[in-house]
C-alpha cells in the first residue's frame, strides 16, 4: 500500500438518484439473524449478516460480489431477491420499492429475478425429471400451453448444451456440471432480467467450470441477463464481472470496475485477499500478505471499522469510528480512514 | 542427489463394485525424494486421494483392494509388512492430513487429547511429556492461548483453526512424509494463505517431505517442486513444476492450464477455452488412450493404443502416443 490519503470531497452517501437507470438499488440494507437460546427461546444476540449496504446494480453489467465465508454475500442475494425478509432499508427493482409489494405482486416480480444455486445435487428434487424441473417455473406463472411448455423446455435445454434425450432422465443420472445446466435452465425459463448467480461454478470440476462460465457469458449477451455473481474465487471473478464488490462481515469494504479494483485495491483487506490467491505460475514470486487470525463472528463485530482486527495498517482512530464507503475516484468506493479525510465524512468526527 | 523417500511402482487399486471393477488406481508408478514437495493433481476420481490412501494402507476393504504394485518406504516395503508393523510407521513416520477437519477430529473428546493420544502410542512417552509436546505443537501451528486451546471441543474451534489442530497432530511425531489432500479446499482464501505458509515452514523445519492432493493448479505451482497429473486412475504427465507449467506436454495439462481464467486486463471477459465433454467415468472408460474423446489431437491410433508414460527429456515424462 503507497498511503496517499485521498483528501478530495467526496459524495458523503453513494448516490440515491441513480435509481431510475440502475436494474436494482439496495438503501442502507440490513438483515440480522436472531440467534435464540435458553428454554424461552430469548434472544441471545445477533447474527450481522447484512449491515448497512448500499449497492446498485446495472441493466446488462456482471456484477461480482466477493468475500469469504460467513461475510453475508449470499444473505444479501437473497434480500435482494426477497427470499429473506430484510430487517431494514430498501430494495429498488426498476425503481420499485419490492419491499412492499403484496405476495401478489412479487410472484409476478419474480418472473424478472432468478437465482442460481451453488450445489448442483441439493438444488434439484431428485424425484423429478428434467422436463418437470425446467418446466416448473413455466407451469407455476401458467405460461402456455402444456405442449407448448414443452416445446419450451427443449429449446432451453438446447439454449444450456443438453438434448432431448435428457428430458426424462432424473438428477442423480447427471454429472455435477451437467446438472449445473440443469439449474441455468430453470432460472432462464421465464426470460428474467436479473439472475443471481450464487457460487455457480465453485462445485464442479476443473475442466467443467471453464464450459460453464462460458455458457453464463453466452446467455448474457444473448438474452441481456443482468449478473450479480457471487463467488469466492477470484479469477473466476476477475474474468467475468463488469464492477466487484468486496464484503467483509455484512458490510461492502470496496467496490470498484474489475480492472481498477485488481490494479489498485485500495481496501486492506482486498489487498490481502488479491495477494492470497495463489498463482498458476511458478516462476512468479509475489509478496503474500498473511492475514492474522480469523474472521470475528458475525454475532460481535468488533466496533470501528470490522476489520481492524486483522488490518496490519490498523489506526487507534480504527478501533471506534466506522468507515463509511465513500467514493474516492469515480465509480471505486472504499470504507477505510486510510483513504479519505474522515472528518469529512463521518458527522461528528465520531460514528458508531 | 538427494535420497529416494518413497517409491511407487506400478500400484493398483481396485474396488470390486456390483457395478463390476473400478480401477481407481490403475498403474501409478511415482517416487519422492527425502524433504521434496510432490502435488498429485487431477479433477474428482482421477484417483489422486486413493494413490495416497494406499501408501498408508487405508483403503477402505471392502470393496477395495490393492492389487498390485509395490510400495517402498526408506527401504522397506510398505506393502508385504505386517500390521504391527505398519501401524508403527503410520501416524508416526508417515502421517495424513485431510479436507474436512471437522470429519477427522473426534467431536467427544478434547483436540489435546486427541494429539496427546497420538504423540502417547508412538513415541512411547508418559501423559505429562504428551502433554506438554501437544501444547508446544500448537504453539507451533501457531494456535494462540495453546494451553486453552488444548482443553476445547474441536466444535469450539473454526474451520481455520481446526485444520490447524490436524496439522499439530499429524506432526506431532515429527513424520518423515505427510500426505496433505486438499488440506486447505474447504478454507477461506486468507486462511488457506495461512495454512500453506505453516506447512512450508514447518516442512524447512522437520526436513519431511510432502505430498500435496489438490485440484488447485495455483497452490502446486506456489508450494510443490514436482507435479504429478493424474487422469481416469493413471499419471499421465509428471516433471518439475517450472517444466509442468512452462512446458506442459499432455493434451489434457495444457487443456487444463488453458481452461482457467487468466490474470490481468488483458485476458477479461474473453472467451475460455475447454476440454470438451466429462469427466470420465471410471466405469466406463474408452479403450486405448483414456483421454481420448476429449482430446484435441486424437489420431486413430489413440482409440487402440494405450500409451506407456514415456520421459521425453530428463525429468518429464508424458503418457501420449503423439509425443
Amino acid at each position: 500500500m503507497t498511503g496517499t490519503h485521498v483528501t478530495t470531497a467526496a459524495p458523503v452517501s453513494p448516490p440515491a438518484a441513480s435509481a431510475d437507470h440502475d436494474l436494482v438499488v439496495c438503501q442502507d440494507l440490513v438483515k440480522h439473524f436472531p440467534v435464540t437460546g435458553g428454554f424461552f427461546g430469548r434472544e441471545l444476540g445477533r447474527v450481522r449478516a447484512v449491515d448497512g449496504v448500499n449497492l446498485s446494480i446495472r441493466p446488462g453489467e456482471t456484477l461480482g460480489l466477493v468475500g469469504e465465508s460467513g461475510c453475508g454475500k449470499s444473505t444479501l442475494g437473497r434480500v435482494i431477491l426477497r427470499l429473506i425478509e430484510p430487517t431494514a432499508g430498501r430494495v429498488l427493482f426498476e425503481g420499485q420499492d419490492i419491499l412492499r409489494y403484496t405476495g401478489r405482486q412479487m410472484r409476478a416480480l419474480r418472473r424478472q429475478m432468478q437465482i442460481i444455486f451453488q450445489d448442483p445435487y441439493s438444488s434439484l428434487n431428485p424425484r423429478k425429471t428434467v422436463a418437470s424441473i425446467v418446466g416448473e417455473p413455466l407451469a407455476i406463472h401458467k405460461i402456455g400451453t402444456r405442449r407448448e411448455r414443452e416445446r419450451q423446455v427443449l429449446q432451453l435445454l438446447d439454449v444450456v448444451g443438453l438434448s432431448r434425450e435428457h428430458l426424462r432422465r432424473y438428477p442423480h443420472e447427471f454429472s455435477g456440471g451437467q446438472r449445473q445446466r440443469i439449474g441455468i435452465a430453470r432460472a432462464l425459463a421465464l426470460n428474467p432480467k436479473l439472475v443471481v448467480a450464487d457460487e455457480p461454478v465453485s462445485a464442479l470440476d476443473l475442466s467443467i467450470q471453464a464450459q460453464v462460465i462460458n455458457l453464463l457469458e453466452d446467455l448474457q449477451r444473448e438474452f441481456h441477463l443482468t449478473y450479480l455473481f457471487i463467488a469466492h474465487d477470484l479469477s473466476v471473478i476477475e474474468h467475468i464481472a463488469n464492477r466487484v464488490a468486496v464484503m467483509y462481515l455484512g458490510k461492502i469494504v470496496e467496490l470498484a470496475p474489475t480492472e481498477r479494483l485488481f490494479s489498485q485495491p485500495l481496501h486492506p483487506y482486498t489487498e490481502a485477499l488479491l495477494s492470497a490467491v495463489p498463482i498458476v505460475d511458478p516462476r512468479t514470486k509475489k509478496r503474500r500478505i498473511i492475514l492474522e487470525g480469523d474472521v470475528p463472528s458475525p454475532i460481535s463485530p468488533p466496533p470501528g471499522c470490522s476489520f481492524h482486527t486483522r488490518c496490519p495498517y490498523a489506526m487507534p482512530e480504527c478501533r471506534q469510528v466506522s468507515p463509511p464507503l465513500v467514493e474516492v475516484a469515480p465509480g471505486h468506493q472504499v470504507a477505510c480512514l486510510l483513504r479519505y479525510d474522515w472528518r469529512q465524512h463521518v458527522k461528528g468526527g465520531r460514528a458508531a | 542427489m538427494a535420497k529416494s523417500l518413497l517409491s511407487i511402482e506400478e500400484l493398483r487399486t481396485h474396488f470390486f463394485t456390483d457395478e463390476g471393477v473400478v480401477r481407481a488406481v490403475d498403474g501409478v508408478s511415482v517416487s519422492l525424494d527425502e524433504g521434496d514437495t510432490l502435488g498429485l493433481v487431477g479433477e474428482s476420481g482421477c484417483g489422486k486421494t486413493m494413490t495416497a490412501l494406499s501408501i498408508l494402507r487405508l483403503v477402505p476393504s471392502p470393496p477395495g483392494r490393492i492389487v498390485g504394485g509395490r510400495i517402498s518406504f526408506d527401504g522397506r516395503d510398505l506393502l508385504n509388512l505386517p500390521e504391527p508393523a505398519r501401524r508403527k510407521i503410520r501416524g508416526n513416520e508417515i502421517s495424513m492430513i485431510f479436507q474436512e477437519p471437522m470429519t477427522s477430529l473426534n467431536p467427544v473428546f478434547r483436540v489435546g487429547d486427541q494429539i496427546a493420544e497420538a504423540v502417547r502410542l508412538h513415541q512411547k512417552v508418559g501423559k505429562r511429556a504428551a502433554w506438554d509436546r501437544t501444547v508446544e505443537m500448537l504453539q507451533k501451528v501457531g494456535i494462540p492461548a495453546p494451553e486453552r486451546r488444548a482443553r476445547e471441543y474441536p466444535h469450539q474451534l473454526s474451520g481455520g483453526m481446526r485444520q490447524r489442530v490436524m496439522i499439530a497432530m499429524a506432526l506431532s511425531c515429527n513424520p518423515r512424509l505427510m500426505s496433505a489432500d486438499e488440506p486447505t479446499t474447504a478454507l477461506d482464501v486468507t486462511i488457506q494463505a495461512q495454512i500453506l505458509d505453516l506447512i512450508e515452514r514447518l516442512k524447512d523445519e522437520i526436513g519431511m517431505s510432502v505430498i500435496l492432493i489438490t485440484h488447485n493448479l495455483g497452490i502446486v505451482a506456489e508450494t510443490a517442486r514436482h507435479v504429478a497429473v493424474m487422469y481416469a486412475g493413471k499419471i499421465v504427465e509428471y516433471a518439475d513444476v517450472q517444466t509442468l507449467f512452462g512446458n506442459p506436454q499432455h493434451p489434457y495439462t495444457i487443456g487444463l492450464l488453458r481452461s482457467l481464467p487468466r490474470r490481468g486486463a488483458s485476458a477479461r471477459r474473453e472467451r475460455l477455452e475447454v476440454i470438451p465433454g466429462l469427466v470420465p467415468s471410471l466405469q466406463a472408460l474408452p479403450p486405448g488412450c483414456k483421454f481420448n474423446p476429449r482430446c484435441k489431437e486424437v489420431i486413430a491410433q489413440c482409440r487402440e493404443e494405450e500409451p506407456e508414460l514415456k520421459p521425453i527429456e530428463p525429468g518429464h515424462l508424458v503418457r501420449c502416443l503423439r509425443r
